[in-house]
């Protein structure tokens, strides 16, 4: 059976769901993550104003709730008041269907986000090509929301946005393809299970390709996202706001809280693939040492592995956000000519090379990651050694 | 049950999607429902467990050939110089009665002389060599790629380079 929420609840509880169980845990399940994620792309925004100001030498958000932190609720009422103003010469179906696509595209993807071994909504075993197909429809979004709005600045943002996101594909799914390679498999909790907990297990010390594997992944996933410093799509400076210039109110709530949830989105997924995912080091994720050690029933060692699991996988996750927060804050915009040299002059070849490099390492090494063999030199050389 | 519910949806939004294309005045919208029937494909591959197939249609047919249409539609033109009073006869069809005919009858040669040539290592297969059960779609289509079918696999590569070099050459910069 495949891992899921409901399969781990059943396993946790000893309990054998019905169909009809299994579809109400399911749609509870299904309903909060869209609901936390929402947040945790509300308190994104937080986290940007709050990081920026810092960068920038300024306060940022402070009036709202201790530090500033209810800012984002404010924000939010204010945008579900607004009025959506629908310009008179828009493509008016076109126009209110875009956010929703982009929206739409971006919570699919949470479907496969392995949060922790019980946290998963469901395991597809060809979970990371699901990712690939259904966040492509952010890009569709993005094309249609500067089409739809009829206006100059919003075409140049929605054709810049889609070509971006298209041609940034290609490294990304190469690196994908790499990745995928060591694992041998494509469901997102084979791609964690093959790695370990400590960082010498993980991909992106397994050899020197997957090791700039990840920084090509990285640079591809912000290009993706539209994240600065590949913002292109929404330059302040040339389109006053790219693709979304001419929405307001929730429709503008949506493309915003689209591309927080894609950058967390993202950045679990990085952390999925190359930095271990939800493992935790020692296996104390399974709960087994816990339960040996201290005793007591069996579901408490479980609860503490997943709740263990959870720490690391945010963890790293939102040390990768705060990078990209980090990063849209310091470097400056590239020009287009740039942004398309960087992608096809070189992170495609680099990635190209990378799969090449990982599956003759495969190959010669046997999967042995580098760790490993000089692990197992140093002990067959040892005796002498110091 | 569920599956049947949701295969059922899957060809309803396929079907729904592909009468819109045909149905719709507006380009950029046939462009949508499109969008909307693939999805409805890829849902009736993960109905019928072609799990894989699902995915990839969802890659390429929704990520990529939508983006691409919709980026030809927008580069090609707008409605004034489609519709003229004769309609659609201001734009040439690519070619006439007689290319149409020596195309077909031209591949109908081409393809019996490349099939009586592949026949013989087509029926050369026995099924001597069973191949193992596999866990999942995605090692099955990788396996039976490489063996069974190695032949449509080169054949389809070597088109994809082709077009990757009829587009290397159609866009390189002309010399003067």
């Amino acid at each position: 059976m495949n891992s899921s929420i409901v399969s781990f609840l059943s396993e946790m509880t000893n309990f054998e769901f019905t169909s009809l169980h299994a579809f109400i845990i399911f749609g509870i399940a299904c309903f909060l993550m869209v609901n936390v994620s929402a947040l945790i792309g509300g308190l994104g925004t937080y986290a940007e104003r709050k990081i920026s100001a810092d960068l920038q030498m300024r306060q940022g958000p402070n009036r709202v709730g201790p530090f500033g932190i209810l800012q984002f609720l404010a924000d939010g009422v204010k945008l579900l008041l607004k009025e959506i103003i629908i310009p008179t010469q828009a493509d008016k179906v076109l126009f209110l269907i875009s956010p929703l696509l982009c929206l739409a595209g971006v919570f699919a993807t949470l479907a496969v986000l392995p949060i922790s071994s019980g946290l998963i909504l469901t395991d597809l075993n060809i979970g990371i090509l699901y990712v690939l197909g259904v966040s492509s429809l952010v890009g569709v979004g993005i094309f249609l929301g500067g089409y739809s709005s009829n206006s100059k600045w919003s075409m140049l943002g929605g054709m810049r946005g889609a070509a971006q996101i298209i041609s940034y594909e290609v490294p990304v799914t190469l690196c994908i393809i790499s990745i995928v390679l060591m694992a041998g498999g494509l469901s997102m909790t084979t791609l964690v299970n093959e790695q370990g907990g400590l960082p010498h297990q993980w991909y992106i010390l397994h050899n020197p390709f997957a090791f700039i594997g990840f920084f090509v992944f990285f640079i591809g996933i912000l290009a993706e996202s539209n994240r600065a410093p590949f913002d292109l799509p929404e330059a302040e400076s040339e389109l006053v706001s790219g693709y979304h210039t001419e929405y307001s109110g929730m429709a503008f709530s949506f493309f915003a809280l689209a591309e927080y949830i894609e950058v967390f989105v993202l950045c679990g997924i990085s952390a999925t693939l190359y930095l271990g995912g939800y493992k935790v080091p020692f296996e104390l994720g399974s709960g087994e040492l816990i339960n040996s050690t201290l005793g007591g029933p069996e579901f408490i060692g479980k609860g503490i592995g997943q709740l263990l699991q959870l720490g690391a996988f945010f963890t790293k996750t939102f040390l990768l956000y705060y990078v990209v927060i980090w990063i849209r804050w310091t470097l400056p915009r590239l020009r287009v000519d740039q942004l398309v040299s960087l992608c096809w002059k070189y992170l495609t070849p680099i990635s190209i090379i990378n799969l090449i490099g990982i599956a003759a390492w495969e190959w010669i090494f046997k999967g042995q990651s580098i760790f490993n063999l000089i692990a197992s030199l140093l002990h067959s050389s040892g005796g002498g050694g110091h | 049950m569920f599956i049947d519910i949701m295969f059922i949806l899957s060809a309803l939004l396929t079907l729904g999607g592909a009468f819109g294309v045909v149905a719709s005045k507006n380009i950029m919208h046939a462009c949508i429902y499109l969008l909307g029937s693939l999805f409805g494909v890829a849902g009736l591959y993960a109905t019928l467990g072609a799990d894989f197939l699902a995915a990839m249609q969802l890659v390429v047919y929704a990520g990529g050939i939508i983006i691409l249409m919709l980026f030809a539609i927008m580069l090609t033109g707008g409605h004034k110089e489609a519709v003229n009073k004769f309609g659609l006869d201001k734009i040439p069809s690519m070619g006439s009665v007689k290319t149409f005919l020596i195309g077909s009858f031209s591949s109908l040669i081409i393809g019996s002389v490349v099939l009586k040539i592949i026949a013989s290592i087509i029926n050369s297969h026995d099924g001597s060599g069973k191949l193992p059960e596999f866990s999942s779609s995605v090692e099955k289509i990788g396996t039976l790629l490489v063996t069974d079918h190695v032949l449509s696999f080169e054949i389809s590569s070597v088109l994809l380079l082709g077009a990757l070099v009829g587009a290397a050459v159609i866009s390189r910069p002309r010399k003067q």
